[in-house]
């Protein structure tokens, strides 16, 4: 077995065994994406000499001093995270020359522990869109197929743990983008709760549903690095102020007296007959071994989509007109005047995604119609979050499928975004109710993995944890895919 | 219901070309048809929880310095430590 396909836990304990160094890891996954790169495309940059160079440093330093567990393991970080130094495009052309002068809280986090950044990995576009097709700069391709897309927008970051080019990496998820790209390419991937994570750092979409998650592929690993990126921080008025526990550690897979709840509206019309089939299977498995299924009810969900696509717009359409060509990024050439400079500037920035969110969110602000869209959205949002309070009197969890359906292939959705906005259903309620949500590999079909969804109360990370860790436990954890 | 498209890019300063007109107006026609389809709620939205209001910080200077110099590093263009933008005032 190479290193690139060891766990970060496994590879924790070998560096502390001194079985290995952080050079050789480090080494051995950069040499993995190299030969998968061509394939699958998941970063936009690789930063192989500074990675090595830093990896080297900490053998060195690390045999004096105490170390993170985390410390020496390679990570990849979705390129809308702002990270000191280094290029952070947002997959646009837009910000295509943009290097942040300060680091996101979470990349403190990350470099505190000194874990090793291996690079900056692809997405949709300003994380509009579901199957990272909408980046400006390369497509990624699905390691379980290549002729798939890895879903979105956290594509790279989901593709290059599927594929062993990076060991860990972190995404953002504003209304299913961890999760979803999560449960195409068969690994783990974890939304937090609303707030537990600073969004200090991370380019804003929808300031309201935005949260940065971890990915990888075992519910270990996941833990290990949602316990070092949560935690308060002051630069971002939306962060809880509260103690967290250590998730690693406290993980469990006992899952007698859970009581999983099961919605109906999650199983029913435009979610695949063998994604139903799946889940629940995986779900009968955690009963025999003393779960409780709980039977529940979300009505509100048939319009969460469309409060979803209005508030996410509304939000996105005020963040990014800070896009004009004057302190950073792209400026267009041969203006007249600055209305002229913005746009120009900002037709040839922007890709035809972000220019249809921006131009939904300024029509559903617009005077007139702003009762009709975003008032009604915003009313919805609130029926969605009572409903989950009322199942949460009933249940600890709830499971539902992570994605309507496997991986599409690419192109299939690109020419019609109401299709596309489709693949999103079974995750956006969840980013509109601030709730945590994992998403853990629960089988195939046809070769392509299936992911199911828990949903949990606020800060209620460790429940979700150990109940994909029971799943886990029965299913196996996900191996670097082999191509 | 029809979407000018070129008075709401007009007002998000953005501009599409002509022959990309009619595919943004289509597209854009059938995903306000998709949205639209909310129910008939009424009620205050603004989502305020008296148990949990949010915390204000201190209106306090910032510790935090990031030096001129590395903050216009990424403008287009620069002069003399100013952006420099076409004429707004004749």
């Amino acid at each position: 077995m190479e290193l690139y396909e060891k766990s970060a836990h496994e590879l924790s304990e070998m560096l502390s065994k001194k079985e290995c160094s952080s050079e050789e890891i480090t080494l051995s996954v950069l040499d993995r994406a190299e030969a998968t790169e061509p394939k699958v495309g998941a970063y936009l940059t690789i930063c192989r000499e500074e990675a090595l160079k830093k990896a080297r440093e900490l053998d060195n330093r690390l045999t004096k001093q105490a170390r993170h567990p985390l410390a020496g393991i390679p990570i990849g970080i979705k390129d809308n995270i702002s990270t000191k130094g280094l290029l952070t495009t947002c997959a646009s052309k837009m910000l295509y020359n943009y290097v942040p002068p300060f680091d996101a809280f979470v990349m403190e986090r990350v470099n505190g522990a000194d874990m090793i950044v291996t690079g900056k990995l692809n997405m949709d576009e300003f994380a509009m869109g579901s199957s990272t097709e909408n980046s400006h700069f390369k497509k990624t391709h699905n390691p379980h197929d290549l002729d798939r897309v890895p879903g979105g927008s956290s594509g790279g970051s989901a593709a290059a743990v599927a594929a062993g080019s990076a060991v860990v990496s972190l995404g953002s998820d504003t209304g299913g983008s961890i999760r979803m790209p999560a449960s195409y390419c068969g690994v783990v991937g974890l939304k937090p709760t609303y707030g537990s994570v600073s969004r200090y750092g991370l380019v804003a979409f929808a300031s309201s549903l935005d949260q940065i998650g971890p990915l990888a592929r075992n519910v270990t690993d996941c833990a290990m690095l949602y316990g070092l990126i949560c935690g308060h921080d002051g630069m971002d008025a939306t962060s809880a102020d509260r103690e967290y526990p250590d998730f690693a550690k406290g993980l469990n897979s006992n899952v007698k007296g859970l009581k999983i709840g099961i919605p109906a509206e999650y199983f029913g019309e435009g979610v695949d007959e063998s994604v139903k089939t799946s889940v629940m299977a995986a779900v009968r498995e955690l009963e025999k071994q003393g779960a409780e299924i709980v039977e529940i009810s979300l009505p509100s969900t048939k319009y969460a989509l469309n409060a979803y696509y209005i508030i996410s717009s509304a939000e996105a359409s005020s963040n990014l007109a800070r896009f004009d060509g004057v302190k950073y990024g792209y400026r267009a050439e041969g203006y007249e005047s600055l209305t002229d400079m913005y746009e120009k500037t900002r037709s040839e920035g922007f890709g035809d995604e972000v220019k249809r969110r921006i131009m939904l969110g300024t029509f559903v602000l617009s005077s007139g119609f702003f009762d009709a869209y975003y008032k009604k959205a915003k009313l919805v949002a609130l029926d969605i979050v009572r409903e989950f309070n009322e199942a949460f009197e009933k249940c600890d969890v709830i499971a539902t499928p992570a994605t309507p359906s496997t991986a599409f292939r690419l192109g299939e959705n690109m020419g019609d975004p109401t299709k596309m906005y489709a693949a999103d259903i079974c995750t956006v309620t969840v980013n509109i109710a601030g709730l945590p949500a994992i998403s853990v590999p629960c089988g195939n079909i046809a070769g392509l993995p299936v992911g199911l969804q828990f949903i949990g109360r606020k800060f209620s990370e460790q429940t979700l944890l150990n109940a994909a860790f029971a799943v886990e436990k029965n299913i196996g954890e996900a191996a670097a895919v082999n191509f | 219901m029809s979407i000018d498209v070129k008075h709401l890019a007009k007002l998000a300063r953005l501009r599409i070309e002509d022959d990309k007109l009619a595919k943004f107006e289509k597209d854009m026609e059938s995903i306000v048809a998709m949205v639209e389809q909310l129910p008939a709620l009424d009620g205050d939205a603004s989502g305020l929880d008296p148990e949990h209001p949010m915390k204000l910080r201190e209106d306090i200077e910032g510790t935090e310095k990031i030096a001129r110099k590395e903050l216009l590093a990424n403008a287009p263009q620069m002069q003399a430590g100013c952006v420099v933008v076409p004429k707004t005032v004749e």
